[in-house]
């Protein structure tokens, strides 16, 4: 019999529904991969066995009764930990929502167990999705499948680490600034920023709500584009006003030649401070993989790139100072104990609830937000936001997709990098493309020469072409033989179906 | 310290008005779908949305949109096609989210007005100087709305075991969420009212048009409706504000008024003796007739408000609007107006009829029952008798004014019969038989007892003569008692004139 590993989730799929093996024995062998590899990676914060079991028995039983099965049925996929799901905690890796039982399920959470995913549980990430380590989580870091001593990115480290050990086959993450598109990079692994407003944001603990968008991570660009079907299934979510109707088959045009089709590159990029040889090169491999594949590459200019992230270390820090506001232990999670007084209780309780990290960005948010400073920052960063969503509008007028780098690294050591201000630089790859709204993805282009550890090529698109975005997706796949991969140390450990 | 009018004529009092208004008409609250009911057990309806769960996002009640939008068309303001929803921070755990949704610069509607007819003991209070009056002393005052704004309510806080139910000194401190999330609609007046009176006015007659929208009970007393005042003086000539004290806890428009003239007066007192009135807010004790210091403002709060990132800018469509303004009834000014027309009624019961829309349909159905020429009567009947019954039907209403209207019972025995009929079924013109009440409009009848009362009372015939026509209201009285009050009044009076005059 097959290893988990080695499947796709059309094929997981597929073989429950003929018959191959039981969505509970698909369970089993993900719980099982789970627990043969997870102490090495820690990317689970939680192990939801028993919501696996019995959504695993509810695929078996609806099979059994000759029902059709669900797209995703008995598929093995864990959850971004600051989505909510009935049955768990969502925690946020903070210790502020240690003990939060989630009151109902995310509207994405729903839309994947609605396409007949096997819920196995809830994925490490940096605290409240500040950060690009996953090192930030209140409870224990993650490791990077291929090198455990290193990061394994984030903000959702746990969702890429999760896929890329093969303890899932789809995992969904969040990404404000690039915390689903960097970590894929590091893990190399395919993950996938939708277009603002794509995917519901309902059940999502918010960061940055104008910049955030829920998106998956898997091994295959096939099997994210099976997930944004799931994710996208009945449109507009009536309880998230800013979501649109993206319902429409992503896998149609997955194959489509991309001959003659036209993607960006912007040379100036590659010059970018820190950006190491190798990630350039694996820039060429994957420019050079797409021209084979027909495509002509064509070369543009996105001027106010560099300011994207002055602009998004304003923005950012003001949502999430209001959107964090609310945690304040009267109602639920972290509340110290024996306070004299509500003030007492409100400040103790965020001053203990919440690590350094989120303490930064908040206090970033309030002064940033204090009058006489908001018109100074705020509103000079909405103009910046304006001016870089008309940089990609020109940009796309000429190509389709504009390829660029994840990170400019491959995976560091924990603890390799503490300068905050040095992480922020790092995301200067991906924060624009949160600011303008538009998609992107990071596919994995190859293991570096240098450091032997696998780099993403990211592809950008424009505001609702994530159909578009996934068929170059896939052929820079095809073009650079990393589909599938699981992280070598982990490869065949646990797993096995039967 | 002075009297109101006293101090008026040295001082000018400034007031603008902060109204909040709940939507209660309305199903579901602002920004999810819990039902709108406060009377429910604490906390029966919430959910994660107006809990302020982790995740939960809000999406906007387009009814209460229709319902400000209404207000605003109703109050002359300019409808703003394009405005947003703002956070507005503060940290109480009132809100649960610990910001409210509220709007920005921009809110849905903006720049009107509403005018006011002052007249009367009110119109005193304005010194004649200051406005033009008619020669009745009454005048128009023309206040300018600066905005309406829609924003959410907060919780309920109630704080157990301290004193008077504040937070100091509470032992616990309880919070019922069934409140938070209400629409609410807070209207900001600009500084143009001038007396106790203007604002008393400008409150009830914004009560009654959001009564007739239908968009709120408006009730005071239970809070649904919230006045705030601002008030500050300045010397008669003086164009710079004075430093302005807020009012709070004003449960009636009596207290709006009986306030502000306490404060007016207060102010005057302390800035007369040299003293400085410290910009704060203050609370109104009704019972104790005075405000105290609630809590002085040393700086102004930084709300940190900015757009919210959660619910998309609205862009109010053309027909949106058209549906809205097709859906705003008659206002009370328009039926104050249609009623002195069609009917010729006074303009003083007019506006006292058109005001309340429950008081204006139940006169018009009655109305409709009458015809148009007993409709004076109905009015007067309406007016001056139907508040001081629990409650009357349309129908008996209608009879009564009818009977009045015919002169086949006075005015004293309808108010008799209503209180037979009140709060039953019963039919007044019955009550009016059994009780043999109905006056004899028989000429040949009560000219025979006016001749037998002229036969006897001989020596007031001859006052009258003498021309002391106030003597002829006691030869109607006399004829009163010899028909055993069965005689027309009015009959008598005529009768007896024209005997007298031959």
């Amino acid at each position: 019999m097959a290893n988990l590993d080695t499947l796709s989730a059309r094929q997981v799929a597929a073989g429950i529904a003929a018959g191959d093996f039981s969505a509970t024995e698909v369970a089993r062998a993900a719980l099982d991969a789970i627990s043969a590899r997870d102490g090495q990676t820690q990317a689970f914060l939680q192990v939801s066995e028993e919501l696996a079991l019995s959504a695993a028995a509810a695929t078996d039983a609806a099979r059994a009764a000759g029902q059709a099965l669900a797209p995703l049925a008995g598929v093995p996929v864990a959850f971004k930990d600051n989505m909510n799901l009935l049955g768990t905690r969502t925690t946020c890796a903070s210790r502020m929502l240690e003990p939060y039982e989630s009151a109902y399920t995310a509207t994405c959470v729903q839309r994947m167990l609605d396409a007949g995913v096997t819920p196995l549980g809830k994925l490490n990430m940096d605290e409240f999705a500040f950060g690009s380590t996953t090192d930030s989580s209140a409870f224990h870091p993650t490791n990077n499948p291929w090198d455990v001593a290193r990061v394994p990115g984030g903000s959702s480290g746990g969702s890429a680490a999760a896929v890329a050990a093969g303890e899932v086959t789809i995992a969904l993450g969040s990404d404000t600034g690039g915390s689903i598109r960097q970590p894929a990079s590091l893990c190399g692994v395919v993950g996938m920023k939708p277009t603002y407003g794509a995917v519901s944001r309902y059940g999502v603990v918010a960061f940055g709500s104008s910049l955030d968008q829920v998106g998956p991570m898997g091994r295959r660009v096939e099997d994210v584009a099976l997930a944004m079907n799931a994710l996208t299934a009945g449109g507009h979510d009536r309880f998230d006003s800013t979501s649109q109707n993206c319902d429409q088959d992503y896998l149609a045009h997955l194959d489509d030649s991309i001959e003659g089709r036209r993607v960006g590159v912007i040379p100036a990029l590659l010059q970018a401070e820190g950006l190491t040889p190798e990630v350039r090169a694996a820039m060429r491999q994957a420019a050079d993989g797409l021209a084979a594949a027909g495509a002509v590459i064509v070369e543009v200019d996105l001027p106010n790139m560099a300011n994207s992230i002055a602009a998004y270390y304003v923005l950012a820090p003001c949502e999430a100072f209001s959107n964090l506001a609310r945690f304040d232990g009267v109602r639920y999670g972290y509340q110290e104990p024996g306070c004299a007084t509500l003030a007492e209780q409100s400040s103790l309780s965020r001053a203990h609830g919440f690590g350094a990290e989120a303490k930064r960005r908040q206090m970033l948010g309030a002064y940033l937000l204090s009058s006489g400073i908001y018109e100074r920052y705020y509103l000079a960063a909405q103009k910046v936001r304006t001016l870089i969503t008309a940089d990609y509008q020109r940009a796309f007028g000429q190509v389709d997709v504009i390829l660029m780098p994840a990170s400019p690294t491959v995976a560091w050591e924990h603890g390799a990098i503490s300068d905050p201000a040095a992480l922020y630089l790092a995301d200067v790859f991906t924060i624009s493309n949160n600011i303008a709204g538009n998609c992107g993805i990071s596919v994995p282009v190859c293991l570096g020469a240098d450091s032997g550890l696998p780099i993403g090529a990211q592809l950008q698109g424009p505001a609702f072409a994530d159909a578009q975005l996934l068929t170059f997706a896939r052929a820079l796949e095809r073009s650079c033989g990393m589909e599938g991969s699981v992280a070598p140390a982990f490869a065949g450990k646990g797993g096995e179906l039967r | 310290m002075k009297k109101l009018a006293e101090v008026l004529r040295d001082w000018e009092a400034v007031i603008g008005l902060e109204v909040h208004t709940e939507l209660t008409t309305l199903e579901t609250k602002m920004f999810c779908n819990c039902r709108l009911s406060h009377d429910d057990d604490p906390n029966a309806n919430v959910c994660p949305i107006c809990l302020g769960m982790p995740g939960a996002l809000p999406v906007p009640n387009e009814k209460a949109i229709e319902s400000i939008v209404m207000a605003g068309i109703a109050t002359n303001c300019e409808v703003m096609r394009h405005s947003m929803f703002y956070r507005k921070h503060y940290f109480y755990p009132d809100m649960a989210k610990n910001f409210q949704t509220t709007q920005g610069p921009v809110a849905f509607v903006m720049h009107g007005h509403l005018d006011l007819e002052v007249s009367g003991q009110g119109a005193k209070e304005r010194p004649d100087s200051t406005v033009e009056k008619a020669q009745d002393g009454s005048y128009v005052a023309s206040i300018r709305i600066l905005r309406i704004h829609m924003e959410e309510d907060a919780a309920k806080m109630n704080h157990v075991g301290g004193a008077e139910g504040r937070i100091g000194g509470a032992s616990e401190s309880l919070i019922d969420y069934n409140r938070c999330g209400t629409p609410l609609i807070e209207l900001v007046t600009e500084p143009d009212l001038r007396t106790p009176e203007e604002a008393r006015l400008f409150m009830e007659k914004l009560r009654q048009t959001f009564l007739t929208l239908g968009i709120s009970d408006c009730s005071l007393e239970s809070g649904s409706m919230r006045c705030d005042g601002n008030i500050s003086l300045r010397r008669r000539g003086e164009t710079r504000f004075g430093t302005k004290t807020e009012m709070k806890n004003i449960n009636s428009l009596k207290s709006l008024h009986d306030a502000l003239e306490y404060e007016i007066c207060r102010q005057a007192e302390v800035l007369e003796e040299g003293g400085i009135v410290y910009q704060e807010t203050r609370h109104w004790e009704p019972s104790r007739r005075r405000t105290v210091v609630m809590r002085v403002k040393e700086t102004a709060d930084d709300y940190r408000m900015y757009p919210d990132p959660d619910l998309a800018p609205f862009d109010l469509s053309d027909e949106f609007v058209e549906r809205c303004r097709a859906r705003v009834p008659e206002l009370p000014d328009a039926k104050r107006d249609r009623y002195v027309a069609t009917w010729g009624l006074r303009r003083s019961d007019a506006t006292q009829l058109a005001g309340d829309p429950a008081v204006a349909r139940f006169f018009e159905d009655a109305a409709d029952v009458t015809g148009a020429k007993v409709v004076p009567t109905l009015a007067n009947v309406m007016v001056n008798l139907v508040p001081s019954f629990k409650a009357l039907t349309v129908a008996q209403v209608a009879s009564i004014s009818s009977l009045l209207a015919a002169d086949a019972i006075t005015f004293a025995q309808a108010r008799e019969v209503l209180e037979v009929v009140d709060g039953t079924e019963g039919d007044p013109e019955r009550v009016v038989d059994e009780r043999g009440m109905r006056q004899s409009t028989d000429t040949d009848a009560l000219g025979a007892i006016v001749d037998e009362v002229l036969g006897r009372c001989t020596a007031q015939v001859q006052q009258y003569r003498d021309g002391n026509r106030k003597v002829l209201g006691f030869l109607v009285g006399q004829c009163m008692k010899a028909s055993k009050g069965s005689g027309n009044p009015k009959m008598f009076n005529q009768l007896l004139a024209q005997r007298l005059e031959a």
